[in-house]
């Protein structure tokens, strides 16, 4: 008998009582899978922490389901709706594009564009041959005619390429010249080449077409017994202002084209401005046809737009100061933002459902190892009516999402310090490219992955899951072990998730007396970050619980917030380089990077901001003079001794993995105080290179005293505060000894303070020294 | 004109006549004393002797580099070796079972130790 597997997702990652979530699964070795609706309260499985625990409850839609087989169309390309079929030319034809080739010799027949279908051999194309030969072709069923190039397509480099048909001779030329200028292509000018290729064939027949056969670019039509249509031949590159016309443009046509000229209108029957569409605010997935018939293509897969084009300058850095020079179209083979698959089963959300983190379980088989799925969601209440509200960062779920790191990033062991720790779920990943890729993570082709989404399953946003390059939970199944504290100390508290904060701003946080982060808030858009500082200079009690936060610019769009878009630049420590000139958000046009390059340092916000990562061990948090301050003797009221979280779920610590530090010169408030601090980390620990501009020898954890963590407390304006806790390990030393630990009284005191109506304990205090702030 | 075609990266000829002189000075730096330490400590601060010889075999290109597959959590792990070819799983290197994560990275270590000298 076939394996048993089961994957899932939901179209919705955060939904209220009364609402309806949409379930999607495919499943391999059965068709029929016992679903329940269950409650997740922790879900580390580390043998000093309490263990994997759920609560079921009741729902409508438990029980067994009908499953099936799914299929998933990866690679983003351009598809034209074309209903009066006017670009299935008969006759004479041109075809053209600038193009920008990621990787010629690819393996497979690569598909510039045309109206082709691969499996009845029935169209006329443009493509790149396996060998990295531009290659031109037309079929008619039973044979098909072809024109090769002569010198292979270059990786990485700028081409004006172009084919035609006359009709009337049967003469079929290639055109393919180099379009190379001094910023657009790994090669400059020195560099001997020979770009050129001009070949002419006869062809013995014309082509026929298929009414069905769609217009597509950087991917053609094909068919699979099973599946049905999908498209094959996916292209890895980039494609600028493609035309199509119903004649044989000349040479010196085509040299016109090559050089920056408008085409002629002699002819036209489509020519698609890449270029048409930027506002101030970024650019859809819609690729303008400026030609006759207007006919746009829709992008699949999200193909990557705000990219440089061929006359790419070098002078202007983003496309809203020259749209005419960002007609690069990026597409790759193994793209995915949505599975788009058959719905399986939708769930009405009861309305007496407390908020929290819910999960569909499935079991198929046996039920264990792939057999078992959880499909998360996030339940606001319908109102909030909760003291504290823990922030789902569900951003850096996105970024994080399906990360390829132990098998495809050469660095991650010389980073981690371990061996990877692989389980069945990361090989099953790693072999089916339908899971897609996350930021962290680079397309076959080597370009970074910009986008990520979670309409399609994410393996490690699930309970139980350890992330096998760091063998710790990470993220969603750290974050658990918040839940798990909330509820164990029977916490009056809601859950919302980064992208209600995006889509509603303040109004999702002022609710709430108290917010609680997540353990690694990494990844935040300019509205998210907004609403953060709004809700704490307005009196807002806030507890960042985590590390290595507010870190990186990202972007939801308004109507997706299931994607995310995230370009890697600047002077963070990054999984890869987003090009010159592509370092603006397509989404919404502004700057990506880290907030800090920006001119918004985390510590503005929260008092403290990333300095140093490590792996395989952690340390303890000693007691700073601050916190035997007897205004602030609250905050560690109860603890005995200097030590704090020698002990936790990642690495024995609660001081570790990734750790943060209170700067005055990058906007820590000036009354500011760091109630302890941790130290004596290992040279696993390196200092980042926001601090430490220039690299040296002597700047990792036994070197530099500035590797380690700050946990600290300020004031805000109208009786607000922050406490940050400086740590990715902090939340996981909160379970272990039941949860009745230092780590878990320190946040406690904290969180009863702030939920607590009225000031804070140490406002008299501060009320009587008012030149505190400034004297510092 | 004289074009360019394709050719062998230079730099991976510099790489290998770097790494031919880096394993003759690593192999002086194994003795039993660092692979004491290893076995006593395999994960955090190391000696430098130690941290060299784990720094070159960190680094080692992907395919064929030593993973830990888990046989069940917490309790028995195996050895596999990574492909280092987008898609391909990792390829198990042998049967044995070991007990904890320590155990499995003393192995590794080992083999690597065990490459180097021959
Ligand atoms: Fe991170």
């Amino acid at each position: 008998m076939a394996q048993v597997k089961l994957f899932g997702y939901a179209d919705k990652i955060s939904v209220k009582p009364g609402e309806v979530i949409q379930f999607y699964v495919n499943a391999d070795g059965t068709d029929a899978a016992d679903a329940q609706l269950v409650r997740l309260i922790h879900g580390d499985n580390h043998p000093d922490g309490p263990g994997f625990v759920e609560q079921e409850v009741p729902s409508a839609i438990d029980g067994i389901w009908r499953v099936e087989k799914q299929y998933t169309q990866i690679g983003s390309f351009l598809e034209v709706p074309d209903p009066q079929r006017r670009l299935a030319l008969g006759g004479s034809l041109t075809l053209f594009a600038f193009i920008h080739p990621l990787w010629p010799q690819v393996g497979h027949r690569q598909f510039l564009l045309g109206r082709w279908d691969n499996d009845k051999n029935v169209g006329f194309g443009l493509g790149i041959k396996p060998n990295g030969l531009l290659e031109f072709w037309v079929g008619r069923g039973d044979e098909v005619d072809y024109v090769e190039a002569e010198v292979p397509l270059r990786a990485n480099m700028w081409y004006f390429v172009a084919a035609s048909l006359d009709a009337a001779t049967g003469r079929a030329t290639l055109y393919q010249e180099g379009v190379v200028n001094r910023y657009n292509s790994v090669l400059g000018k020195v560099t001997p080449l020979d770009l050129r290729s001009h070949v002419a064939e006869s062809f013995r027949f014309r082509q026929k077409h298929l009414d069905d056969t769609p217009f597509l670019m950087a991917g053609s039509r094909d068919w699979h017994d099973r599946r049905g249509d999908f498209v094959s031949q996916l292209y890895c590159g980039k494609i600028d202002r493609p035309g199509l016309f119903d004649r044989v443009l000349s040479r010196a046509e085509l040299d016109a084209i090559r050089s920056g000229g408008v085409p002629p209108s002699d002819g036209m029957v489509a020519y698609w401005d890449t270029t048409d569409g930027y506002t101030d605010q970024g650019i859809g997935d819609v690729v303008t046809d400026i030609g006759p018939h207007k006919l746009h293509a829709n992008g699949y897969n999200r193909p990557v737009r705000a990219q440089t084009g061929w006359n790419w300058s070098g002078r202007n850095d983003c496309f809203r100061l020259a749209p005419e020079e960002y007609g690069g179209v990026e597409f790759h083979a193994d793209a995915l933002i949505d599975c788009k698959w058959k719905p399986t089963k939708a769930l009405l959300l009861a309305d007496d459902l407390r908020s929290g983190a819910y999960a569909i379980r499935l079991r198929g088989g046996g039920g264990t190892g792939l057999g078992e799925e959880y499909i998360p969601f996030f339940v606001r209440p319908k109102q909030p009516t909760g003291r504290i509200a823990f922030l789902i960062p569900t951003a850096s779920y996105l970024a994080y999402a399906n990360e390829h790191l132990s098998f495809d990033a050469p660095i991650v062991q010389g980073m981690s310090g371990m061996t990877p720790i692989l389980t069945d779920i990361d090989i099953e990943m790693y072999k089916n490219p339908e899971f897609g890729h996350g930021c962290y993570d680079s397309w076959a082709d080597g370009q970074g992955v910009c986008y990520s989404s979670y309409h399609r399953p994410v393996i490690n946003m699930r309970p139980k899951y350890r992330i096998s390059s760091m063998d710790i939970t990470w993220q969603y199944p750290a974050d658990l072990s918040v839940i798990a504290w909330l509820e164990h100390m029977q916490y009056d508290y809601d859950v919302l998730t980064d992208e209600d904060l995006d889509r509603e701003g303040v109004s999702a946080l002022s609710p709430y007396p108290c917010v609680l982060s997540g353990t690694h808030p990494e990844y935040y858009s300019e509205r998210m970050m907004d609403a953060t500082e709004d809700y704490i200079e307005g009196g807002g009690r806030y507890i960042y619980l985590g590390a290595n936060g507010y870190y990186w610019h990202v972007a939801f769009r308004d109507d997706e917030p299931w994607g995310l878009e995230c370009r890697k630049l600047g002077d963070g420590w990054k999984a890869w380089e987003a090009r010159p000139g592509e370092h603006y958000i397509g989404t919404t046009g502004q700057k990506g990077g880290p907030w800090k390059c920006l001119g918004r340092p985390p510590q503005k916000i929260m008092g403290v901001g990333f300095v140093s990562e490590g792996f395989g061990t952690s340390a303890p948090f000693e007691r700073m003079p601050d916190s035997y301050e007897p205004s602030l003797a609250w905050i560690t009221d109860g603890i005995e001794g200097d030590v704090i979280g020698d002990f936790g779920l990642s690495y024995g610590g609660a001081a570790g993995v990734e750790i943060d530090k209170y700067d005055l010169s990058l906007g820590t408030p000036p009354n500011t105080k760091v109630i302890a601090s941790s130290g004596g980390h290992t040279d696993n620990y390196l200092t980042h290179g926001q601090l430490q501009l220039h690299q040296h020898p002597g700047t990792s954890g036994s070197w530099d005293h500035r590797v380690g963590a700050d946990i600290t407390y300020f004031p805000a304006p109208n009786d607000g505060a922050v406490l940050s806790c400086s740590s990715i390990a902090f939340g996981q030393a909160l379970p272990v000894n039941g949860f009745d630990n230092n780590v878990s009284r320190l946040l406690a005191n904290v969180i009863n303070a702030f939920i607590k109506p009225g000031p804070l304990p140490d406002s008299s205090e501060r009320a009587a020294e008012p030149e505190d702030v400034l004297v510092t | 004109m004289n074009a360019v075609i394709d050719t062998q990266d230079r730099a991976e000829v510099r790489r290998l006549r770097y790494e031919t002189k880096q394993r003759a000075f690593l192999k002086t730096l194994v003795s039993p004393h660092v692979i004491e330490e290893h076995r006593r400590s395999p994960i955090g601060q190391h000696s430098e002797p130690l941290e060299r010889l784990l720094a070159y075999f960190r680094r080692r290109p992907l395919a064929g580099r030593y993973a830990i597959m888990v046989v069940k959590p917490f309790e028995a792990y195996r050895l596999v070796q990574l492909s280092g070819e987008r898609g391909v799983p990792p390829a198990p290197s042998d049967e044995t079972i070991y007990r904890s994560q320590a155990e499995a990275e003393h192995a590794i270590f080992l083999r690597n130790v065990q490459t180097l000298l021959t």
